[in-house]
């Protein structure tokens, strides 16, 4: 009796330690090695054998398996790190060669590593949150609320600094609800179709209640770009909500 | 199709043992386990994060695979997923063996010969 409850502590703490093993390993082989296990303990029970040394010894060498998976998975992410890191290169060049081209185009190097590690950050951020589901509807949202975020950051930042009109800092709050709605989903498919959802509503209200206090010309270019910001967080809440649905499926 | 590696160099032991067992018929997990422990009389007892890390190692290299997900009737009512050797594995085994029977032959011709 004593036994059988240890043999179900231990295999509640193994299921555990399973959690340990990179998410594709884990998928494939989780449910036989815990059947395996249970199987172990199970035999060990019918022998009346102690079970805490061989829990023990399984659990190390378990737990030697997960260094091993883990450490091949750390060189599948330094390939995409040098993947993601080529390609904010190749992005690079393109203020690069606008640098050179564009008359009144003057950034320091601090501008261009600064640039650099926000290309990088945003890519980075993509491989890891897209390769944790296989919906192709999944990836594209990912790409397209990365994309269209980057851009609002960037050109609030820039329209700020040319303006002078620290207001418009305001846009950016679109970007915080994101950031606080995608850790509260846990980048689940349909937590996140609500907070790009949320992030369209909320630029939109700040696009109607701010006053631009630029020229109409210029608000109105102002308004149609913001409008094209909604259109893509609605997209990207559109293909989180078709990944939520086909998950269910 | 077995990757040109694994059918060229020879196999780990945790490797050649997993054919060994599975050379005679599908096994599940624990099977395996046991059928290893069986043929070694006992010296080699695999864990399961030695057996699922070869097996992984081993199905990418298209030497086993899954075969089927079904009750084992002498072990009780849960499913267990079965795995079979796949072609490109049998001749791998064949292989293996072929070649420690080569080094079995020239050791023991060396040692008949007291050199």
């Amino acid at each position: 009796m004593v036994t059988n409850v240890a043999g179900r502590r231990y295999r509640t703490w193994y299921a555990m330690l399973l959690r340990l093993y990179p998410r594709t390993f884990r998928e494939r082989f989780g449910e036989g090695m815990a059947q395996t296990f249970h199987d172990l303990c199970r035999e060990h029970e019918d022998d009346r054998r102690g079970l805490f040394g061989f829990a023990l010894w399984i659990f190390c060498e378990t737990l030697a398996g997960i260094v091993r998976e883990n450490i091949m998975r750390m060189d599948q992410l330094g390939k995409t790190m040098l993947r993601v890191a080529l390609g904010a290169l190749a992005l690079l060049m393109v203020p690069l060669v606008a640098s050179r081209v564009v008359e009144g185009w003057n950034w320091s190097a601090g501008s261009f590593v600064f640039v650099y590690v926000l290309f990088f950050a945003t890519g980075m951020t993509y491989a890891l949150i897209a390769r944790r589901m296989g919906a192709w509807s999944y990836k594209v949202g990912v790409g397209v609320a990365l994309f269209a975020g980057f851009a609002l950051g960037w050109s609030t930042m820039v329209q700020t600094a040319d303006s002078g009109h620290p207001e418009r800092l305001w846009y950016l709050s679109a970007l915080a609800v994101g950031v606080v709605g995608a850790l509260l989903a846990r980048l689940k498919a349909r937590g996140l179709a609500l907070t790009l959802f949320a992030m369209a509503a909320t630029l939109a209200l700040i696009v109607v209640m701010l006053p631009s206090g630029a020229p109409p010309d210029m608000a109105r270019r102002m308004a149609i770009g913001h409008g094209v910001f909604v259109a893509l967080f609605t997209a990207s809440g559109l293909l989180f909500r078709h990944a939520s649905l086909a998950r269910l499926e | 199709m077995a990757n040109k590696d694994t059918a060229q160099t020879p196999l780990t032991p945790a490797v050649l043992h997993i054919l060994l067992a599975l050379s005679t018929g599908e096994r599940h997990g624990y099977g395996i386990m046991k059928q290893v422990e069986a043929d070694s009389q006992g010296k080699v007892k695999m864990g399961p994060g030695t057996l699922y890390g070869s097996m992984r190692r081993m199905m990418e290299a298209g030497l086993i695979r899954e075969s089927d997900s079904r009750v084992d009737p002498e072990m009780g009512d849960e499913r267990r997923i079965y795995y079979e050797l796949t072609g490109a594995g049998r001749t791998a085994l064949e292989a293996e063996l072929k070649r420690y029977r080569s080094v079995v032959a020239v050791a023991e011709g060396r040692l008949a010969h007291g050199h």
